[in-house]
């Protein structure tokens, strides 16, 4: 049986996994944790329709499991062709062809020191909502808060220029949770465009300001610095209005974007692929070769190229696993 | 003896030329300095200031000792040019003297006396000396031959690219010392005499050609050297050579304290046309070795604003670090030329824009000493909360002046050009410091600490670096630090280290914690983080270009933290590493022991 190396065991890993184990093929997932799932572990519910990512997740992961596919947790690949992966420990895993879905960072939010991340305790970001929501809901019930959008996507100055294009609706999304959760709370967005490209999301955002009554301000913040009594002060300017503003609240989330991986450009040189000037690996076309690689039998799947939503990210799961698939026949 | 001959007339009016030239441009400098200037310079000429400038004219003027530092080939070809021409006109002076005696003796006389004292007798000393001169003089011109093909020879990467006036002016004067050489070596074929260079060439030439052949060829030579030097007078004080002549009042007037500020002036002109386009500020530019831009530094933003074809571009495109002055073979003042070039594109007088600053005051606690975060450590806010704790640490009573927010110290406003804006908020934080009685001021940002220190007037309040700040508590035994293992590298600040002349005090509380590592261009010739709010031209991708240089130039040292002490360095240095990037209160405060 052929074999096809896939480097990540995320749900983009997952879901090509067991697509090719249906075709007949012998997927071998490789992830760096000590399980599967990737970032979604991290994550409560999903947009825009708040289905709880345990659900999909244990899906995938059950069905992983009954499939009996070979996993290998807790390895890093050092580097890797299409033929072979080297681990951290020296190891070897061979194979018949590759498919990388070795995902995203999240945007290291102390790097922003103007938003205190890492410095006030007021201060979170967006996956530390995610967890809290899923410990059972924030340490104290908060009067205000204030979502902040683009913090490190379309941002130059910390080298990231493209949009992360999930954090929008994110933010739309948790500012509606704790809106639910705790109705008392005054609820802010500083965002600087709100883009809303997917099914259902445009209306989510409608709701949220008709009915959650969550306030939408446009212009970023500056800075943000503690007040005596324990609150966190917030300036930033109404940039319809053209006047500047400051705000007193007791949460700051920080809807932070996603990175490219720093061993990306090692894997790349390794195995012959490009990079995109963002740092993400760059598909062969953005067309009809948009989950092939550079490199001959190696194939790209999930937020390994740019900021994806998670149905585009199990699509192309799907595409690559074929693609990968239509290579082999052919050897 | 008369001391004329027809060929001699390209040289007398070329030199009555640039004198009348001289003359006028010197007049209409001086006339027009400003009144404060001429009271300084009428004060303080007649006094032992006059013999330092006379001093440092001939170590500079003459000499050229700082570009001895630069390297020594490219000292001794400035050199022997200047000094070697200087002791040929006058040790030829005290010649003619020695060999007609004390009488009236024309311009021409003295410069053209070998073709003039044929009848009169040899002295064989000065024809010796007159040789070796000539020959030390002849050694300079090779090597600025060389140097137009091979500048990394002389340890400089590039040199400038001359307009065509320039290139003009200097094939004449490259024609000078060679044509005297044939000219006297001629004179000694036909006559007899000379050194051992004009004499030994014209017993040479006696030997192979007739008389009739030699002497056509001797006027030739001695026309074409009198018209080498006319042309070269006439193009002295249109090209860069107008150095020579600038350099030595621009000493006299800068030792009676005269300077540029930030407004054009007329003394600007003394600076501007001091500048010989030697091009050393090239090779330190890091627009030049980063960025790859070759036409905004120094040379060719003095060059552009003499000729008054200055562009925008130019004028904007400097991160006014200063390495460039500190380089400067004149000493020339480049970052306030270009700051008061910026003036006259962008000063608008602005009545209403700062009206609301009347009546703020955001300030907070109560202290003899303020601190003043400034706009970017209210950007670093880890810089700020460790300035808190080192203050809680030293029982300092503090008053906060902007911790909630303030005004500007203005001096980014005031790089930009736009001074008399900036003066509105400087007037507005000078009040704003008067008003709560502070003794000293703190700022932990450099940017702020020149500004408050150069155009202030806080007199009563001392103004203090956070760096100074806390060597003095460290000295006092204000507080107690942990000395660790830890690896520390330093980046001076442009504006602290070159700015301010503080490099020795974050050093000293370095060490007070850890082991100091330095990057192989430090102190005056540190590096510039790239950031500077100076450049108005430089995009976000070049700034970053500039980071990674720096920072990997800090990794190199194997420091595991890279220490600053300002806002701006520490956010522009952050982006091109990886490592730990601390502003110097930080890694004091993490110092801090529980006892203190």
């Amino acid at each position: 049986m052929k074999r096809v190396i896939i480097i990540g065991g995320g749900i983009a890993g997952m879901r090509s996994a067991l697509r090719l184990a249906e075709a007949g093929l012998h997927p071998v997932l490789i992830e760096r944790d000590a399980e599967l799932g990737g970032k979604l572990r991290n994550w409560h519910a999903l947009f825009p329709d708040f289905t709880q990512a345990a659900g999909v997740l244990d899906e995938l992961r059950t069905a992983v499991a009954r499939r009996g596919i070979e996993v290998h947790t807790g390895c890093t690949v050092r580097r890797f062709d299409a033929r072979s992966a080297e681990l951290a420990d020296g190891s070897r895993l061979e194979g018949d062809a590759a498919i990388l879905a070795s995902g995203f960072t999240l945007f290291d939010a102390r790097i922003k020191e103007e938003y205190g991340y890492g410095l006030y305790e007021q201060v979170c970001t967006s996956a530390d909502i995610e967890r809290m929501l899923n410990e059972g809901g924030l340490p104290a019930a908060p009067r205000r808060i204030a979502f902040l959008h683009c913090v490190g996507s379309r941002d130059e100055k910390v080298c990231q220029k493209h949009c992360s294009r999930v954090c929008c609706i994110t933010g739309v999304k948790q500012a509606m949770e704790l809106k639910k959760r705790y109705p008392e709370a005054e609820i802010f967005n500083f965002y600087m465009d709100i883009r809303m490209f997917g099914p259902g999301y445009e209306e989510l955002y409608r709701e949220a300001q008709l009915h959650s009554n969550i306030h939408f301000i446009r212009g970023r913040i500056s800075e943000a610095a503690p007040t005596f009594d324990g609150r966190l002060q917030i300036k930033a300017e109404d940039t319809l209005t053209g006047r500047p503003l400051r705000m007193s609240v007791d949460l700051l989330v920080l809807l932070v974007g996603m990175r490219a991986n720093a061993d990306n450009a090692a894997l790349a040189a390794s195995a012959g692929l490009e990079l995109a000037p963002s740092g993400f690996f760059a598909p062969r076309d953005p067309f009809l070769g948009n989950v092939r690689s550079a490199a001959e039998g190696i194939f790209l799947a999930g937020t390994a190229t740019a900021p994806k939503t998670i149905g585009e990210t199990l699509n192309e799961a799907i595409a690559a696993a074929d693609a990968a698939a239509e290579y082999l026949k052919t050897r | 003896m008369t001391f004329y001959a027809p060929f001699t007339l390209p040289f007398i009016i070329g030199a009555l030329a640039m004198f009348l030239i001289l003359g006028i441009k010197w007049g209409i400098w001086t006339s027009r300095l400003t009144k404060p200037q001429k009271r300084l310079l009428l004060r303080n000429l007649p006094t032992r200031r006059f013999l330092a400038a006379l001093w440092e004219s001939v170590r500079e003027a003459l000499l050229h000792r700082r570009i001895w530092r630069v390297n020594p080939l490219l000292g001794y070809m400035h050199t022997s040019l200047a000094f070697g021409w200087f002791l040929l006109i006058a040790v030829g002076w005290i010649e003619t003297l020695v060999v007609i005696g004390p009488r009236f003796v024309p311009l021409q006389g003295h410069v053209f006396f070998k073709y003039f004292a044929t009848e009169l007798p040899h002295d064989p000393f000065f024809e010796q000396t007159m040789d070796l001169l000539l020959l030390f003089v002849l050694s300079g011109v090779a090597l600025a031959w060389m140097k137009r093909m091979r500048a990394r020879m002389m340890g400089m990467r590039r040199t400038t690219r001359h307009v065509a006036g320039d290139r003009f002016a200097l094939t004449a004067l490259w024609c000078v010392f060679p044509l005297r050489l044939a000219a006297e070596s001629l004179v000694c074929a036909l006559h007899g005499g000379g050194g051992f260079l004009t004499g030994s060439l014209g017993r040479l030439l006696a030997a192979h050609l007739s008389p009739e052949t030699l002497a056509p060829l001797n006027e030739a030579a001695w026309w074409c050297y009198s018209t080498a030097l006319g042309v070269f007078f006439v193009a002295l004080p249109f090209s860069r050579y107008m150095h020579i002549f600038t350099e030595i009042p621009l000493i006299f007037l800068r030792r009676c304290g005269i300077r540029s500020s930030e407004k054009k002036g007329f003394f600007d002109h003394f600076q501007i046309e001091a500048c010989s386009r030697c091009g050393i500020c090239i090779d330190p530019c890091q627009l030049q070795r980063t960025l790859g831009a070759d036409d905004v530094q120094s040379v060719y933003f003095l060059r552009d604003r003499r000729y008054r074809t200055l562009r925008r571009r130019v004028t904007d495109h400097c991160l006014m670090c200063g390495r460039c002055a500190e380089r400067c073979p004149v000493g020339i003042d480049l970052n306030t030329l270009r700051l008061n070039a910026r003036t006259s594109l962008r000063n608008i007088p602005t009545d209403r824009r700062y009206d609301y600053l009347l009546g703020i005051d955001r300030s907070a606690g109560a202290g003899r000493v303020g601190y003043f975060a400034g706009c970017m450590t209210l950007q670093t806010p880890r810089t700020l909360r460790a300035m808190e704790r080192i203050f809680r640490a030293a029982g300092e009573e503090v008053w906060w002046a902007d911790r909630d927010g303030g005004v500007c110290c203005g001096r980014p406003l005031k790089l930009s050009g736009e001074v008399d804006a900036a003066r509105k908020m400087m007037a507005y934080n000078t009040e704003l410091f008067r008003r709560h009685g502070i003794a000293t001021l703190v700022t932990s940002c450099p940017i702020c600490l020149k500004v408050f220190r150069e155009d202030y007037r806080l007199e009563g309040i001392e103004v203090l670096h956070h760096s100074e700040y806390l060597l003095r508590l460290l000295q006092a035994g204000r507080l107690a630090l942990q000395r660790g293992e830890r690896l520390f590298t330093y980046h001076d600040p442009c504006e602290l280290g070159r700015g301010s002349g503080i490099y020795d005090e974050p050093r000293a509380v370095i060490e007070a914690i850890g082991t100091l590592t330095e990057p192989a261009e430090t102190r005056e010739e540190a590096l510039c983080c790239g950031s500077s709010v100076a450049d108005l031209e430089i995009t976000d991708g070049e700034q970053l270009a500039i980071a990674r240089d720096v920072a990997a130039s800090l990794e190199r040292t194997g420091a595991e933290t890279i220490v600053t002490a300002c806002p701006l360095c520490k956010k522009a240095i952050g982006r091109g590493t990886e490592r730990p990037v601390a502003d110097l209160a930080e890694v004091v405060a993490e110092a801090l022991t529980q006892t203190a």
